[in-house]
């Protein structure tokens, strides 16, 4: 008995985001590896970091089926032992420093097979001056390489919508890197993959769907829809039943929904609660709440991350004001998701949200 | 003299480069390029303090983990330390012996990347050692010739223990478990079984492989000193003469004991103390043991990319702004400066500070019984990268065999209420308070300062590891801890698989797997390096850079960690 569906390049991503992605991986580790495989010649990546604290790269290495070595090693090109997609360039685990570093980056990743060059950028981009690498601007090397990239991955809180180097007052300007290709007139799709910091399953799947052809949907913010479509609180948090039943925690280690902590749950999509890190061990709801990294505006619309978002959102179609009165007292009404206006405590005062 | 740059540095955390003033030695076997003068130039700013500035305090939790992926968890400790200090509470013995678990796991995690991500392969070229240069043919190349097969196995291990830290934190980067006064998660069966299996088996990798494979390096060493000291006419006596630095060592001290963390916090307020009853201790040795007081830290700017009118201050009272073309500055990292002196802090630092310069760490695992002993005599008491390296297995072997010991000593705390009842619940933050978190990460000695003024953030400062170790000159002109180290470092005018040559003419390897019969060690590289394109690797012009920048590497330096900008 056949239970997996075939695996095509026009149904992969649909799948993954059928299946979820951790299932999805299991599943077909062999058939990705394969598919990948087949294509014959090696692909390009360079991953370039601008204002980054270097964590996307720690969460890659937390990569499982298939991980990190399997990636690096055996899905090879051809005969050729070479592993199809060991980075050209990548700062943090590369073997070649210096001159050699940068002209790898210029012999075999920009003059690499036209169609095979996937850039992938973890961190920031900020004005001139504050992140230089041999001698030139991060934002001249993201901006050479940006034209010369035949897809392109931004990884991240930061390299998606600036993320905490962006957050207020921005003292070095940073920004995402589809707004600095905005800036600079490059115009080309980025795939952007938010949280912080970025999910290794998310990543593996978009560079395997990149390298087979097979182009995630994405979202108004460019997230793929497979990992980013569903909302945390309403459609996945396993506490959901304690919010149902009015039960929140509210001093530390207590049992409960964490909404009034603060949770961003509510004002998040993300696949965390199904997905979970670390080979899938927990995530950041089991041990605390969540902080909404997965969307644009990060940290600023969430924090204090310990103030509860301003408004529940409606319950299995009960009047969300009777349930937010009968649960939270006048703890809040409304349902307003990022922030359209909110309801204050007064249950009168009302004040717009960015 | 030439000027030799290397930048970017690679496998280390951010954006570093160094340069390097050259001279020439001449003896009776030819003239050799040594270094003269370092320069460690640290290219990235983001401005995290600014951005602290009027948050919730409790924020700081959360973002200034994001300083840094390699090494959140540190700063989240130490943010919640300074918290913990700004509240006036104890945590409850559950809940240091759970942060214990968590960044005792995390350590192990860390230690590893290091030794053999980062720093791994060009000890492993050095010392003709395959399994620790990285599996550059594939599989293939890890069955025939054992290219990579320990570094390979460390990223297992490393995903591993980070599913420790995932148990106690949620996840891993940027765990979310911490709060003022304890944590927000519950010690359970669960959490301690799954953490007890892991470690059993990273403390079996400790053992089996990351020692032998410290000492099979060690076991190198003696032909790489004479190899080279005959080449050079020279007297070198191998890794212990890499990177050497002051002698001064800075630690704040690690692992807190449980059952009397008034006596760590002392200080935090500003006493002189070695904080004793800690795993690993504070200290300021510099050639023998001294008390550790906060009040001896000054930074300095001179020649970091802020305002001169900010340098020689404390940390409570830090007012800089950044100027992008200062002349004369070459850093955006600051000089801290201990009682006016250069400190090096890290592994090390921890392991003098605690243990003197003779090491016998004497450990029992507490799940199988299974006892080992490791032991060091540090081998250049100024410093080095072999001992640097020492430093982090030993630490790996000790960390991992307590965080089993805290697991089974935490079930007795299972039943007990772990909420400390002056936190109220979270909504509480004091008005106006000030606290200080001293920790170490695993790079070297963490400060965060924290000064809340109605409710929010007056004032954060982070003064970090690599400030001290990559810092640039301070306003008494003494160079940095690494600019120190690489004085004096040879810079050849080969590549590395003629090095490797030179260092194994014997053809004793076994390439028939790739079509090559028997070949020498350099020989065996080149088949890997080729058609990678990196037979050049190291090579800055007719320079090879392998050496210097494998005692950059030791201090395993995190560049976004070190550049900040403070405002008051």
């Amino acid at each position: 008995m056949e239970l997996k569906p075939k695996l095509t390049r026009r149904n992969f991503m649909k799948l993954a985001a059928m299946m979820g992605a951790t299932a999805f991986l299991t599943t077909y580790k062999s058939e990705i590896v394969k598919a990948v495989s087949e294509v014959k010649d090696y692909w390009h990546i360079n991953w370039l970091n601008g204002a980054a604290c270097t964590g996307c790269t720690i969460s890659f290495a937390q990569a499982s089926e298939p991980d990190l070595v399997q990636i690096l090693t055996e899905i090879t090109v051809g005969t050729s032992g070479l592993p199809i997609a060991l980075p050209d360039y990548m700062e943090t685990i590369h073997p070649a420093s210096g001159s050699l570093a940068e002209r790898l980056k210029d012999e075999r990743w920009a003059q690499g097979t036209p169609g095979r060059r996937v850039l992938i950028v973890e961190g920031a981009v900020q004005e001139e001056g504050y992140c230089t690498i041999a001698g030139k601007d991060f934002r001249d090397h993201l901006k050479e390489a940006g034209e010369v990239a035949d897809a392109v991955i931004a990884v991240g809180q930061c390299a998606t919508y600036g993320g905490i180097p962006a957050a207020k007052p921005n003292p070095t300007g940073a920004m995402g890197v589809s707004e600095f290709f905005k800036e600079v007139g490059i115009n080309k799709p980025v795939i952007n993959i938010p949280l912080c910091p970025v999910h290794p399953d998310h990543l593996v799947l978009t560079i395997a769907a990149v390298m087979i052809g097979a182009t995630p949907d994405l979202d108004e913010y460019g997230r793929p829809k497979a990992f980013f479509g569903k909302n945390m609180h309403d459609e996945i948090c396993p506490y959901r039943p304690y919010y149902d039943r009015g039960i929140f925690t509210r001093r530390p280690g207590e049992e409960g929904c964490r909404y009034v902590m603060g949770c961003k749950g509510p004002i998040t999509k993300t696949d965390c609660a199904l997905r979970k890190w670390n080979m899938h061990i927990s995530y950041c709801v089991e041990t605390n709440m969540c902080i909404g990294c997965s969307e644009p505006g990060w940290p600023d619309k969430f924090s204090p991350f310990y103030k509860p978002v301003a408004s529940l959102p409606a319950v299995l179609g009960v009047d969300f004001g009777t349930l937010g009165q009968g649960l939270l007292g006048a703890a809040a009404a409304g349902i307003v998701i990022h922030g359209v206006k909110r309801a204050v405590t007064s249950g009168k005062k009302e004040e717009k949200e960015e | 003299m030439a000027e030799v740059v290397m930048d970017p540095i690679t496998r280390i955390e951010g954006h570093l480069g160094a340069r390097m003033e050259t001279k020439d030695i001449t003896t009776s076997t030819g003239t050799w390029t040594i270094v003269d003068k370092a320069y460690s130039l640290t290219n990235l700013f983001r401005g995290w303090e600014i951005i602290l500035k009027g948050r919730d305090p409790r924020d700081a939790f959360f973002i200034t983990q994001r300083i840094c992926g390699v090494c959140p968890a540190p700063h989240g400790e130490t943010a919640i330390q300074a918290l913990d200090h700004a509240y006036g509470v104890t945590p409850p013995p559950a809940a240091v012996l759970m942060r214990n678990i968590l960044h005792g796991a995390y350590y192990v995690y860390d230690h590893m990347i290091h030794t053999y991500l980062l720093i791994g392969p060009e000890l492993g070229v050095l010392a003709k050692y395959p399994p620790m240069v990285p599996p550059a043919l594939g599989k293939k190349g890890i069955k025939a010739l054992g290219l990579g097969s320990s570094y390979a196995a460390c990223i297992e291990m490393q995903r591993k223990v980070n599913r420790v830290v995932a148990l106690w934190g949620g996840k891993f980067p940027h765990h979310t478990s911490e709060y003022p006064g304890g944590m927000t998660v519950k010690p359970t069966l669960d959490r301690i079984a799954n953490t007890l299996s892991a470690m059993t088996e990273l403390w079996d990798f400790v053992v089996n492989v990351m020692v032998p494979d410290l000492m099979a390096i060690v076991s190198k060493n003696d032909h790489i000193a004479e190899t080279v000291s005959s080449l050079l006419d020279i007297d070198f006596n191998g890794l212990q003469d890499l990177g050497q630095t002051y002698g001064n060592f800075l630690s704040f001290g690690l692992f807190p004991d449980y059952n009397d963390y008034d006596k760590w916090v002392r200080v935090q307020d500003g006493e002189e103390g070695y904080r004793e009853n800690a795993l690993i201790r504070a200290g300021a040795w510099d050639g023998s043991p001294k008390k550790f007081t906060h009040k001896k830290i000054r930074e300095y700017v001179k020649y970091s990319r802020y305002d001169d009118s900010a340098t020689g201050l404390h940390p409570s009272e830090g007012v800089t702004k950044p100027v992008k073309d200062k002349p004369g500055a070459y850093a955006w990292m600051k000089a801290p400066r201990y009682d006016g002196k250069v400190y090096e802090v890290g592994p090390l630092a921890r392991m003098i500070n605690t243990f003197g310069l003779k090491w016998k760490i004497d450990v029992t695992n507490p799940v199988n019984g299974k006892s080992f002993t490791f032991e060091w005599n540090v081998l250049n008491p100024k410093g080095s990268v072999i001992d640097r390296v020492a430093a982090r297995v030993a630490q790996t072997l000790l960390f991992a065999t307590k965080t089993m010991e805290w697991a089974i000593e935490l079930k007795q705390f299972m039943h007990d209420d772990i909420v400390n009842a002056k936190i109220p619940d979270y909504s509480y933050v004091p008005d106006n308070a000030e606290g200080m978190g001293l920790w170490d990460a695993p790079r070297g000695a963490l400060l965060h300062y924290t000064k809340i003024r109605n409710k929010k953030i007056d004032n954060y400062q982070c003064i970090v590891p690599s400030t001290w170790n990559l810092g640039p000159r301070d306003d008494m002109d003494q160079p940095g801890p690494v600019e120190k180290a690489l004085e004096g470092t040879w810079l050849p005018k080969l590549d590395v698989p003629t090095i490797a040559n030179a260092l194994y003419p014997e053809k004793d390897i076994d390439a028939s797997a790739f079509g090559l019969g028997t070949v020498s060690w350099g020989d065996a590289l080149a088949v890997a390096l080729t058609p990678l394109g990196l037979v050049q690797l190291n090579m800055e012009g007719e320079y090879n850079t392998t050496l210097a920048i494998t005692i950059v590497r030791s201090f395993d330096p995190c560049i976004a960690c070190g550049v900040h900008f403070m405002i008051k």
